[in-house]
């Protein structure tokens, strides 16, 4: 076990060094869509607890998000505070909108609890995000403005320091999928797990459902919130927009596209969802065959609604899942072929 | 007091938008056992569609009566070619799947349907709506003085009248006997001689159909856009809740009870927002005091 583990940290590690150097030779744009793409990385990784692990199926994700990210905003903004408190007051202030969200699921299964958080999210993006009663929370119409921002004491914003920010965001999320990995094994994770399939049958062996339920929310909503309150750091200012009711349908579609159950998957799909519709959009427009074109941003979308249908139908276990089970029986076809080898000899 | 019936009558006009929209819902389930979170996107699509064909291809000297006839028709044939590649390009291969499964592959749909809107006819928000009855046609309330347009009272009409029509097509005719049995369990249905797949692509048909018309419908009393009729759902999701995701008479009902719960806090609140808190709440507290009947199904 001890091995194992020394093995995953070094793996996050490595993936974290590979990682911190893609960027640099970017430009702004696409340094501003790496750290994104860490940003629904988280968004998609608190889909992999909740979903993958406990089977609570929730369309808010992106709500919590939201609340993270203008939480943050709020605190730097109005309280000027190091940016590092930010997060944590972000974080904290998402965990607990996730606990009283996991309430009603005590109740709900499947298809009702999807509704329930469908409707959230909704009530979020139009409501709370949107209204002028809420303009204490949300800054009004423009939003809170995050120019100078400092974290550990060092000076933090989008326009000139990115990178630190995208190597913080990064750092983290390899610290948080490394633990999400470890919990899969621990006490809590197979708990969850035995609630991911049969409620039931964990209450029967002990499990207080009312507890890890709460637990699972909560910490989904604290991930989630984590990678959102970076956006003010890196975007520099907060707006409805990003956290609106189709991010997190988008987060639901591309977690289940890459594969629910697997922590890497979540890394993944992040990467997709900040860069493939900024590449669509830089340099997908021209002329074909005479005919000027031009793919928007609709076309990501469009794609995700289709390969969503299409793996589900085809590919229950999604993109890194189903990678993962043909390099695992390419691997044990391999050994099986030299075991026969090996006795020939 | 004139002003509480005014509230009333927006209320009930709206809540007839949202039993039209329920219905279609509460049918796709019942026949299919698919929660379609895509009906909003489906009708938005379709009527996106009639709106075309309205403003955009109708000839200028053609009778008003002729162009909407020809766009409402445009619509339905559209959205019954769309319920048909519907059941056989998707829920056809996924018929044994979990019903969270089947959720979700209608959230893809929706997403698609969505930006595939939005790529075509831009977000722009349309100030022409399609007017079934002519707009003139006001009829005033004698007791409170409160107009009423002919537009709201077809919705409410259409929408009884869909409630109990599809409600004796499922309970009397044979085709409805049918599609029941399929929903229930497709095996034993097939195993009885039921055509279970003419039986699915009859229902995505109607199912579609019923999302088309009621969008087309809805199109006068609505920032007429390609997000607000997909966003329609939750309200149609809550009405169809109330009717516990069976009873057709319920879910209009629900409707109603729904339409009337939003617009009166509009006369203190001036808020685009509260009224989804309304719907919310509604869904939680039918979800959680009374679990509805469909959910049998829906909790697996």
């Amino acid at each position: 076990m001890t091995s194992r583990l020394m093995f995953r940290v070094l793996g996050a590690l490595v993936a974290f060094a590979l990682l911190a150097r893609i960027p640099v030779g970017f430009d702004v744009g696409f340094k501003f869509d790496a750290a994104l793409a860490v940003i629904w990385a988280f968004g998609l990784l608190s889909l992999v607890l909740l979903t993958g692990y406990v089977g609570q199926i929730s369309l808010c994700q992106a709500t919590f998000a939201g609340v993270g990210a203008y939480t943050a905003g709020m605190m730097v903004s109005s309280v000027h505070v190091d940016y590092l408190v930010a997060v944590i007051a972000g974080v904290v202030v998402a965990f607990a909108l996730g606990v009283i969200v996991g309430l009603p699921a005590l109740r709900l299964r499947g298809i009702t609890l999807a509704i329930v958080t469908l409707g959230i999210a909704l009530v979020f993006d139009r409501y709370i995000f949107q209204d002028h009663a809420f303009e204490w929370f949300t800054g009004g119409t423009g939003g809170w403005r995050v120019g100078q921002a400092t974290m550990f004491g060092l000076r933090m914003d989008s326009s000139t320091h990115l990178m630190a920010a995208y190597l913080v965001l990064l750092a983290l999320f390899c610290l948080v999928a490394l633990l999400l990995v470890n919990l899969h094994e621990s006490g809590a994770g197979r708990r969850f797990r035995a609630i991911r399939d049969s409620e039931l049958a964990a209450a029967t062996m002990g499990v207080n459902l009312t507890r890890y339920k709460l637990l699972a929310f909560g910490m989904s909503a604290a991930i989630a919130g984590m990678g959102g309150s970076f956006y003010p750091l890196v975007a520099g200012s907060v707006s409805p927009q990003p956290f609106w009711l189709f991010t997190s349908l988008q987060f639901a579609a591309i977690a289940v596209l890459m594969g629910v159950r697997y922590v890497p998957a979540a890394a993944l799909g992040g990467a997709f969802m900040a860069f493939v519709p900024d590449v669509l959009t830089r340099y997908g427009h021209g002329t074909f065959m005479g005919h000027a074109y031009e793919i928007s941003y609709d076309w990501f979308q469009i794609a995700v609604g289709v390969l969503l249908i299409v793996q589900l139908i085809a590919l229950p276990d999604g993109v890194w899942g189903d990678l993962r089970s043909r390099v695992r029986h390419a691997r044990s076809a391999a050994g099986a072929v030299g075991g026969r080898r090996v006795k020939v000899a | 007091m004139a002003a509480f019936a005014a509230y009333t009558i927006i209320g009930l006009s709206l809540g007839g938008i949202f039993s039209l929209a329920a219905l279609g819902i509460v049918l796709i389930y019942r026949t299919t056992g698919v929660l379609n979170f895509a009906h909003g996107a489906m009708g938005m699509f379709s009527t996106f569609i009639a709106w075309q064909v309205f403003y955009g291809w109708s000839h200028p000297f053609w009778p008003g009566w002729l162009s909407t006839f020809l766009a409402v028709l445009a619509g339905l044939i559209f959205a019954a070619g769309m319920g048909l590649f519907l059941e056989f390009a998707v829920f056809r291969w996924v018929r044994s799947r979990e019903p969270v499964v089947k959720a979700v592959i209608t959230i893809g749909v929706l997403l698609a349907l969505q930006s595939a809107a939005s790529l075509i006819w831009k977000n722009n928000q349309y100030h022409l709506p399609i007017y079934l009855a002519p707009q003139q046609w006001v009829w005033v309330v004698p007791v409170a003085d409160v107009p009423i347009g002919a537009n709201s009272i077809a919705i409410i009409v259409v929408a009884l009248g869909l409630a109990f029509g599809l409600g004796a097509f499922l309970r009397y005719t044979s085709f409805g006997r049918a599609m029941r049995a399929v929903s229930d369990s497709p095996t034993s249905a097939s195993l009885w001689g039921v055509p279970v797949g003419k039986v699915g692509a009859v229902s995505w048909m109607l199912g579609s159909l019923v999302a088309a018309l009621a969008a087309i419908l809805i199109t006068p009393f609505i920032n007429f856009d390609t997000t607000s009729l997909t966003l329609l759902i939750i309200d149609a999701l809550a009405a169809a809740l109330i009717g516990g995701l069976v009873s057709l008479p319920l879910t209009v009902l629900g409707g109603f009870i729904l339409g009337l719960l939003e617009t009166y806090p509009t006369i203190w609140i001036q808020s685009i927002g509260f009224p989804r808190l309304v719907a919310l709440v509604v869904i939680l507290a039918v979800l959680i005091v009374r679990n509805p009947r469909g959910f049998s199904v829906a909790a697996k």
